[in-house]
C-alpha cells in the first residue's frame, strides 16, 4: 500500500456512479420521511377516531386523512419502486466496471503472449540453422574421422611388421649386400703423400696402416 | 439522559469552579469522562456550547451542565474552561456555530473504523456517498452510523491523508468518497 504518494484516480465513471448513488440517496431519504409521515398520520388518524366515537368514521376530515394516507403509502410504493431501480442499475454499473478490469487484464494478457510469440518468430530459422551446423559438424566429424582411420590403419599395418621381424627375424634371409667383385685391375694406387720427411716413428706406423687397406682391397 | 453517569454526576461542588489549582485540573478532567459518557451513551455527536444534544438541527433543552436532581448549574465561564479543556485534549473538535463534536474515540480510531467497514463490506474501489456512509442500511449496526456529516468528513481526511482514500465533491460539498 503506497502510503500518500499514490494517487487515487476519480474516473468518469465514478462521477457518474456518484450522481447515480446521489439520487439514490435522494429517494432513500425521501421514502424514510414518507414512512414517519405515514406513521404520524395513521397515528393522528386513530386520535381522531379515538376522541369522536360516534361520528369518526362519517367526518370527511378522517377520510381526507386516510384517503392521504393512501396516496402517501402508494408515493412510498413508487419510490421504493425506483429505489430498487437504482440499486440495480448502481449494481450493473459496478458490476460492468469489474468486468471492463476482466478485459483489460485479459487485453494484457493476450499482449503479452503475443510479445512471448514474437520473440520465438525467429525459433524457426534458428533451428534450420543450429540442424545445418549440426549437420556439418557431422560432415566434418566424418571427414576427419575417416581420414584418420585410413592413415592410422597404413601406420598401425607397418609398425605391426616391424616389430614382427624384430621379433621373429625376417622370413626370407635378405642378403647381405656386398661390394661387386671388381672385375678390372686395380688401378695404380693413387700418389700417397711422401713420407720421405716425416720422422721414423710416423712412417713404422703408416706402413701397417696402408697394408690392411690393401687387403681389404683384394679380399 | 443522564441516568447512566456516574454518582459523581450529583456531586454538588462539582459544579462550582474549584480555586485550588490541582482540585480544578481534577475537576475539569471529571468533567471530560463525564461530557465522553455522556455523548457516548446517547449517540450525541454534537453538543452546544450550553451542553445540549444537537440532533438535526433541533437542539434540545436538557444539558448536561444543568443538573435538575440537585439543582445545580454550572456557570458559563467555567462551561468555557471545560470546552476549552476538551477541545486541548482532543477528546472535542469545534465545529462553526458554538458547537462542538464529541470524540469519544478519536479521529484515528473513527477512520480506522470506517475503513474497517469498507473493507468488510466489500467496498474498496467503490464510490459510496458519504449518506450511504453513515445512513444506509449497510452500515447499520457499525458505530458510526448517524455520524455527523461534517465529523466523518474530518475522519475521511485522515484517511485521504493516509493515501487510502479520495473525497468527491459535488457542487462543492463533499458527497461522496472512494477508498482503496
Amino acid at each position: 500500500m503506497g502510503q500518500g504518494s499514490s494517487k487515487i484516480e476519480v474516473t468518469k465513471a465514478d462521477k457518474a456512479i456518484l450522481q447515480l448513488k446521489i439520487s439514490k440517496d435522494e429517494l432513500h431519504r425521501y421514502t424514510k420521511r414518507t414512512e414517519t409521515l405515514i406513521f404520524n398520520e395513521r397515528e393522528k388518524l386513530k386520535r381522531m377516531l379515538r376522541e369522536d366515537t360516534k361520528n369518526g368514521t362519517k367526518s370527511p376530515r378522517a377520510r381526507i386523512l386516510l384517503k392521504k394516507i393512501h396516496y402517501q403509502n402508494h408515493l412510498l410504493e413508487q419510490a421504493a419502486d425506483q429505489l430498487i431501480n437504482l440499486e440495480n442499475l448502481v449494481a450493473t454499473v459496478e458490476f460492468k466496471l469489474v468486468e471492463k478490469q476482466f478485459m483489460v487484464g485479459l487485453q494484457q494478457g493476450k499482449d503479452v503472449l503475443t510479445r512471448l510469440n514474437k520473440e520465438f518468430k525467429g525459433a524457426e530459422d534458428l533451428m534450420d540453422s543450429v540442424a545445418d551446423q549440426i549437420a556439418y559438424q557431422e560432415e566434418i566429424d566424418q571427414v576427419l574421422s575417416s581420414s584418420l582411420i585410413g592413415g592410422f590403419e597404413e601406420e598401425l599395418d607397418r609398425e605391426l611388421q616391424d616389430l614382427d621381424e624384430e621379433v621373429n627375424g625376417s622370413k626370407e634371409e635378405a642378403p647381405v649386400k656386398l661390394p661387386d667383385v671388381p672385375t678390372e685391375h686395380p688401378i695404380a694406387s693413387p700418389e700417397l703423400p711422401s713420407t720421405e720427411h716425416l720422422p721414423e716413428l710416423a712412417s713404422v706406423e703408416n706402413q701397417p696402416q696402408e697394408k690392411p687397406q690393401r687387403e681389404a682391397q683384394f679380399a | 439522559m443522564t441516568d447512566s453517569l456516574p454518582p459523581i454526576y450529583n456531586f454538588p461542588p462539582l459544579y462550582t469552579c474549584q480555586p485550588n489549582v490541582l482540585i480544578r485540573k481534577q475537576q475539569l478532567a471529571t468533567w471530560c469522562d463525564l461530557l465522553l459518557n455522556y455523548a457516548k451513551d446517547n449517540k450525541a455527536w454534537c453538543l452546544n456550547h450550553e451542553g445540549s444534544i444537537l440532533r438535526d438541527s433541533e437542539s434540545s433543552n436538557a444539558s448536561i451542565f444543568k443538573n435538575e436532581t440537585i439543582q445545580r448549574v454550572a456557570p458559563a465561564p467555567f462551561i468555557d474552561q471545560i470546552w476549552k479543556e476538551m477541545v486541548r485534549g482532543q477528546k472535542a473538535v469545534k465545529n462553526s456555530d458554538e458547537a462542538y463534536f464529541i470524540l469519544w474515540r478519536s479521529l484515528e480510531q473513527w477512520s480506522s473504523l470506517v475503513l474497517q467497514w469498507f473493507e468488510t463490506s466489500g467496498k474498496l474501489n467503490q464510490v459510496v456517498t458519504l449518506y450511504e456512509l453513515l445512513e444506509g442500511d449497510e452500515s447499520l449496526g457499525w458505530e458510526f452510523h448517524g455520524m455527523h456529516q461534517t465529523l466523518c468528513e474530518l475522519c475521511l481526511q485522515k484517511l485521504c491523508d493516509r493515501g487510502r482514500a479520495t473525497l468527491l465533491k459535488e457542487q462543492n460539498k463533499i458527497m461522496g468518497v472512494k477508498v482503496l
